[in-house]
């Protein structure tokens, strides 16, 4: 034991650790980002990844034990030198994996794991080579690992400030792209702050340091009542409640002025997400129906904004017209596109009406994929332009305001969209339809016993769903003004379910969140973007892991899952005779276990 | 004092973008400037920067001149972008007149490169495009590697600022056609008419087949070039049996080789990526009748293909740029590709360095045709006549050809394609000696 | 007076429209629209003028490509459909499972073809590339189980369905940051290369070791299931895990087993895919993976029988279906939309028969 920690688990952590570092090693991203300068020359983020597996590692070997009944957290000193043994463990593992990668060949072990190269083991030893460098190795780790217990064990009061000063530096050296161009977009020079075409300047660090620090301290002291007034108020007096409103909504007006018009791209890729999640969140979280291929109405969405609004068909020679056109404006074009979208959504909805669950999400799946293939066709090539695809989606001129010229007055457009949208959702969530969708998705044989038309309110959910998604898609459309049918896959699908499920079945504060998680964060590191669907994956099993019911819960909807299971599993044993099934793969067979056969 | 400096930008902005928009609608194609040649560099004299519709960009004494490159390098296409990326570096190397891994300098100024990515797709060119267009002090942008991310996207954001997109390898035909051509677009690589048509000629006149099917991925890549070899190849007489499309993800291609066997073509034209053509390939030997020849464009002429394959039997060719053939050629193998690979470890994998390395010189010599220094070194340029200097060109003898810009950006006027046979490829793991067997030089004129 | 029955007190209430029992009438019209599109779209390529038609033989290899491809789609959906009657979740990662197992056989495979070893001795060399697939494959299905499932045992349904997601993504690109983007070209042993002709059939060598081996694989799989102690604690636990574990039996033992035997089956139909595509990569698992689990829900999901018959299905839709209809109606490319066509078989099988070809049948009463 070291104060408090048993030493099996010391190893076990820093074994672990060392297994993530090699795994970070042989997926490439020392290799990708030994050079990414973060504050500094010295400071980059390959190193910060060295010295990452240890810290980690020691924060989850220094946790909280529960003995006996009683919540034991780690004292200070002996964390931070629980936490040096678990960074000494990791580095050992590494530095042994890197000596047995020199000892063995690099080159041969190139040929499997194509990340392993010299240059690799030069940076993971220092510049000094194999024997020489290997203890500056585990010294790293040695360090990583007293950082990770000092964020675990170390006084609030300290703990807090270091960490948040140091994420922010962290942070904003990664933005070292998008900050100093908004900068120069608000007319303020960058050179203080950051370095040309690089990270942090040292001094630049030390500033951010001491105002996140700071900041932190002022929260926390005189946070703590001023915190709980303001809470108070908000939650009763309903005059606050709109200044509240009103608040964020001149916050979300102003946000482009204030961020360039690089940020507003982001956000305006965010806003699409945004308007695919409230569509999703109505037929997922709403009606309680999985719908895997929801990227069937943001092509349908984008498909027809373009053929509305007169857009040409890509070809060899230049243009075409597609068999269909029509010149409408967008502003006239886009309201009939959610008309048609939720009789696109009610052409879905109607032969899925008997499924449920897994069920319903595999023909769902299908449903979008179908759409997908069709949109590469050369079947559909003379309406929609097949593998070329169409460009020319215009008409969203109205006087000045030119949209499709400007990511800041896109953004309004967006916004607009946004907000509609989430004022439906949200007064349908609160209505008649809303209620019987609680029903229905709660019970849906009581529902029906009822009178509660399931029939119809699935429908419903499938047209409203489908006419908001469409909404997304043709924001989609006109933002880039050219569609290719690369942009209409299952990804699409799979990060708008993503969305939904990260920031809270059910709830729309929660698609918000995720959309600028998940979809916000990759548009401003574009460093990531290799590593980005690594980095989707493995959030989505940890943020399932972890805290399934999402960023922002919606309570009822969390209670609710579970009921919804019984009432599957009874319905899936009904329909599909799986007694039968399993019995006739077992000619004469029973499913009865006797007792002796388990002997 | 804060909001004053805010709206003042916005107006100003939106000012500019107004002209910009009733400048850039009605214009037919570019302006072209003074005729033939390049011009040296003037001093002293000052430019009309109100004038110019764009404005200029102002580069102070000691700052670096930055260009900016958007091309693919991540994802699976990576070796494309990067490759171009190592041509536009051996570029600002050779402005001291010697490629010695050592930058040279542009009247007196760094030249710096801002790699930004295109993710090989319409999402990519634009956030791409529209974070080097909030950029006031980007010149030029090298850029796009996918012609997706270019046509109607990045070509559209980059050129409503007046900012030049150059690009190396966008081989699209619709990027440089009346309808779709943007006036601050050009591009060193082909139009794929032309590869396409070289192709037809070869299988049809060299090989002797006369008839054949073609197989395309869903990439618009892959669908141009397929419709530029049919409408040639039939036009030469040929008869194409069997049109047919399959997605780059697929590995089953048996039910559609087998329905193209159906029609007994002399040669499967599949000008696709990795793996695809290389599946094509190996999976249709035992489905293709005996004999049936194979063809893949500059997608398939890559590494991966070659361990892919390995030395299963059969023929397969594959068009692409030759830039060995050329006045450049000897300078092109004795100095180039030695220096490319001393500096980055590899050899060439894709053939659009050249084209890059082109497109970045003619880039130089227009900057220094037109920038202005004021005698203490502060340099200005003014956008639209930068873009019409480039526009100028003509004659300029370049690594892949003679080039000479068109009014509606295609600067390969003159385009030789290769084939090659296969093993003997011009890429990493290529079995030399790898030359060309066949090559033609055509012009935009010559072909449909 | 006679009892009135409930539909008389309704019918005397709705009028001569509502009284139409509308499901059965739009099922009874949606089949007779099927069965005409699909007759007419046959008739018509059948009648194809002589040089337009597809000739016998080309017929013979669309089947045969059709079944070689779907009994592989059947090798993995039985561990979709194993996985599926033990937790009822559908691991949306097995795709991956099985691209690992296929990137192992292959680095064993191309030093064996680099050192001749994979010609000489083609038999041994088949037999360890066998056994490192399936050892792969259930490593990785074993620790996708640890790590990403276990957690969740006793979770609402949705979230293994989307820890799922996030897993085969996240291993999907992890095999892309080991291995590189790009392909890898699967050698062939000579011994495989070309044809047997069996019965008067001509075949191709590879197409027959595939079909071999799955009948083993799914005779073995259903004697196991059948007869063994593991096979019928499997049966169990999928029937009921908490009387199972009642009974003695230790159910996460048994759902570790489900997932090693899935993974090795996985495995099996690894190998078989290389050396009937010829080419590795790393996002080789994904598009075959929803193949397979749409041919495990086709067939009725939680059966056997139903994930060979369900694999098979989809295998021969996928070349028949744009060959035989398809061409018919001179759909230009329909080779292109053999998985929308695909799916459109699940839907409209689904709509007949909700709980899949070998299912019930029955809709729930309401």
């Amino acid at each position: 034991m070291i104060g408090g920690v048993a030493r099996r688990s010391i190893v076990r952590g820093g074994l672990i650790g060392g297994v993530a570092a090699i795994y970070v090693a042989l997926v490439g991203l020392y290799t990708k980002f030994a050079d990414l300068e973060l504050v500094g020359e010295q400071v980059t983020l390959g190193r910060v990844l060295i010295v990452a597996p240890a810290l980690v590692a020691a924060y989850a070997v220094t946790r909280p034990r529960i003995v006996a009944g009683e919540r034991r957290p780690v004292a200070f000193g002996p964390g931070v030198a629980a936490g040096a043994q678990t960074g000494a463990v990791t580095g050992a593992a590494f530095a042994a994996a890197v000596w047995f990668a020199y000892w063995f060949g690099i080159d041969r072990i190139r040929e499997i794991f194509v990340s392993v190269t010299e240059p690799l083991i030069e940076f993971l030893t220092f510049g000094q080579g194999v024997p020489a460098g290997l203890p500056l190795l585990v010294g790293a780790s040695v360090v990583g690992g007293a950082v990770g217990g000092f964020a675990r064990t170390a006084p609030a009061r300290v703990r807090d400030p270091v960490s948040i000063g140091v994420v922010a530096v962290l942070l904003l050296g990664l933005l070292q792209r998008i900050v100093p161009i908004v900068f120069v977009e608000l007319g303020f020079e960058a050179r203080w702050l950051y370095r040309s075409g690089s990270g942090l300047t040292l001094l630049g660090a030390a500033l951010i340091f001491v105002v996140a620090a700071g900041a932190s301290v002022a929260w926390d002291r005189g946070g703590e009542r001023a915190r709980d007034r303001v809470r108070k108020t908000v939650e009763t007096a309903p005059a606050a409640r709109l200044g509240l409103l009103v608040g964020i909504l001149a916050t979300l007006f102003v946000l482009p002025l204030l961020f360039g018009s690089v940020i507003s791209e982001v956000l305006s890729q965010v806003m699409v997400y945004v308007l695919l999640g409230i569509g999703l969140n109505i037929v997922v979280g709403y009606a309680g129906l999985l719908d895997l291929g929801y990227v069937a109405f943001f092509a349908f969405g984008a498909y027809s904004t373009a053929v509305l609004t007169g857009a040409f068909l890509n070809t060899t020679t230049g243009a075409a017209e597609p068999a269909l056109s029509a010149d409408l404006n967008f502003y006239v074009a886009v309201w009939l596109v959610a008309l048609l979208a939720a009789g696109v959504g009610l052409l879905i909805g109607a032969p899925v009406l008997r499924l449920r669950g897994d069920y319903l999400a595999i023909v769902t799946l299908g449903l979008g994929e179908i759409v997908s293939v069709i949109t590469a066709s050369r079947w559909a090539q003379p309406l929609i332009g097949g593998p070329q695809g169409m460009r020319g989606v215009t008409k969203a001129q109205i006087g000045g305001f030119n949209p499709q010229d400007h990511p800041q007055q896109f953004y309004y457009l967006a916004l607009a969209f946004v907000l509609l949208a989430l004022f439906v959702s949200w007064r349908l969530a609160s209505s008649r339809i809303g209620r019987a969708w609680n029903a229905m998705r709660e019970d849906e044989q009581v529902a029906d016993a009822m009178g509660i038309s399931i029939i119809k309110f699935k429908l419903l959910a499938f047209a409203m769903g489908g006419a908001i998604g469409s909404l997304g898609g043709a924001l989609f459309a006109v933002n880039l003004g050219s569609l290719t049918p690369a942009s209409f896959e299952i990804l699409v699908s799979i990060t708008a379910l993503a969305v939904v499920i990260l920031g809270g079945l059910g709830s729309l504060p929660g698609v918000v969140v995720g959309a600028l998680v998940l979809i916000g964060l990759p548009g401003l590191l574009r460093e990531f973007e290799e590593y980005r669907l690594l980095i989707y994956g493995g959030a989505l099993v940890a943020i399932m892991v972890l805290r399934p019911q999402g960023l922002i819960p919606n309570v009822r909807r969390s209670r609710e899952l579970e009921q919804e299971e019984v009432t599957q599993d009874a319905w899936a044993k009904e329909v599909t005779g799986e007694a039968e099934a399993i019995a006739a793969v077992v000619p004469g067979g029973t499913l009865g276990v006797e007792p002796e056969d388990l002997e | 004092m804060r909001k004053r400096r805010y709206f003042a930008l916005f107006a100003v902005s939106a000012a500019l973008s107004l002209v910009a928009a009733a400048c850039g609608e009605d214009e037919g194609g570019g302006e072209t400037g003074a005729t033939g040649g390049v011009e040296t560099g003037t001093t002293g004299g000052a430019v009309d920067c109100t004038a110019d519709p764009f404005g200029c960009v102002e580069i102070a004494a000691g700052d670096p001149i930055q260009l900016a490159s958007l091309l693919a390098i991540s994802g699976d296409v990576a070796f494309l972008g990067t490759d171009s990326n190592n041509g536009i570096i051996l570029a600002i190397d050779n402005l001291d007149g010697s490629l010695d891994a050592v930058p040279g300098q542009l009247l007196g100024h760094d030249v710096t490169l801002q790699q930004e990515d295109d993710l090989c797709s319409a999402e990519g060119g634009s956030s791409g495009a529209t974070a080097l267009a909030a950029n006031p002090d980007i010149v030029a942008v090298i850029g796009t590697s996918c012609s997706s991310a270019a046509l109607g996207v990045a070509d559209t954001i980059l050129g409503d600022k007046g900012i030049l997109l150059f690009s190396p390898s966008n081989t699209n035909p619709g990027l440089t056609s009346e309808e779709a051509h943007q006036d601050f677009y050009a591009r060193t690589a082909h139009n794929d008419k032309i590869q396409g048509a070289i192709a037809a000629e070869f299988v049809y006149n060299e090989l002797g087949i006369t008839t054949a099917a073609t197989i395309n991925d869903e990439s618009p890549y892959a669908d141009g070039l397929a419709t530029a070899f049919r409408d040639n190849f039939e036009a030469l007489g040929g008869t194409i049996t069997l049109v047919e499309q399959v997605n780059s993800a697929d590995t089953d291609l048996g039910p559609v080789l087998t329905s193209i066997a159906e029609g007994e073509p002399g040669i499967v034209y599949g000008p696709n990526f990795p793996p695809v053509c290389g599946l094509t390939f190996l999976q249709g030997a035992d489905i293709l009748p005996e004999g049936t020849v194979h063809m893949g464009a500059d997608g398939c002429l890559e590494s991966s293909f070659i361990p892919q394959v390995g030395d299963a039997p059969g023929s397969y060719y594959a068009s692409s740029p030759d830039v060995t053939v050329f006045q450049g050629g000897a300078y092109y193998s004795d100095t180039f590709i030695p220096a490319y690979e001393d500096q980055f470890g590899t050899e060439p994998t894709s053939v659009f360095h050249a084209h890059a390395f082109d497109a970045a010189n003619v880039l130089f010599d227009a900057i220094e045709a037109v920038a202005v220094d004021d005698g203490s070194g502060n340099l200005t340029i003014a956008r639209t006549a930068l873009k019409d200097a480039v526009f100028a060109t003509t004659g300029y003898e370049g690594m892949t050809g003679i080039i000479t810009c068109t009014p509606l950006g295609d600067c390969a006027t003159d385009v030789t394609i290769g084939i090659f046979e296969y093993p003997n490829w011009p890429v990493e793991g290529g079995t030399k000696p790898t030359d060309a067997i066949y090559v033609d030089t055509k012009t935009l004129a010559d072909v449909l | 007076m006679g009892t009135v029955t409930e539909e008389q007190v309704r019918g005397a209430q709705l009028g001569r429209l509502e009284r139409l029992p509308w499901r059965r009438v739009i099922l009874i019209v949606l089949s007779v629209l099927i069965v005409s599109i699909v007759t007419i779209g046959a008739y018509k390529t059948l009648t194809l003028p002589a040089d337009a038609r597809y000739s016998a033989a080309a017929w013979r290899d669309f089947i045969v490509l059709g079944l070689a491809q779907g009994s592989i789609y059947a090798l993995i959906a039985l561990g979709y459909t194993l996985v599926y009657g033990i937790l009822r979740m559908i691991n949306f990662a097995h795709g991956e499972v099985f691209m690992f197992g296929a990137f192992a056989a292959f680095f064993f495979s191309d030093a064996f073809e680099a050192s001749g070893f994979l010609d000489s001795n083609s038999v041994s060399s088949m037999a360890i590339l066998l056994v490192v697939a399936m050892l792969t494959s259930m490593g990785v299905a074993v620790l996708l189980e640890r790590i990403a499932y276990r957690p969740l045992r006793n979770a609402p349904r949705l979230v293994p369905l989307i820890t799922a997601i996030g897993a085969s993504l996240f291993l999907q690109n992890t095999a892309r940051g080991f291995f590189g983007a790009q392909s890898k070209g699967f050698g062939v042993p000579t011994a495989l290369e070309g044809t047997w002709t069996i019965f008067g059939l001509t075949l191709e060598r590879t197409q027959v070791v595939v079909f071999v081996t799955v009948i083993i694989a799914v005779a073995g799989l259903s004697l196991f299931i059948a007869r063994t102690t593991t096979g019928k604690s499997m049966r169990a636990v999928a029937a009921d895990s908490e009387i199972a574990s009642l009974m003695g039996i230790h159910v996460d033992r048994v759902i570790v087993t489900t997932f090693a035997i899935g993974g090795l089956l996985a495995g099996v139909a690894a190998v078989l895919f290389s050396i009937t595509f010829q080419s590795v990569n790393f996002s080789m698992g994904f598009r075959p993976g929803i193949a397979a689990f749409t041919a495990a829900v086709l067939g009725g999901i939680g059966s056997i029988s139903g994930a060979a018959l369900g694999g098979i299905t989809i295998g021969l839709m996928q070349s028949l279906g744009p060959a035989l209809i398809l061409t018919g109606y001179n759909v230009p490319s329909p080779f292109q939309l053999k998985d929308a066509f695909t799916f459109l078989v699940l839907v409209l099988v689904l709509i007949f028969r909700p709980g899949g070809l070998l299912g019930s049948g029955e809709a729930e009463k309401v």
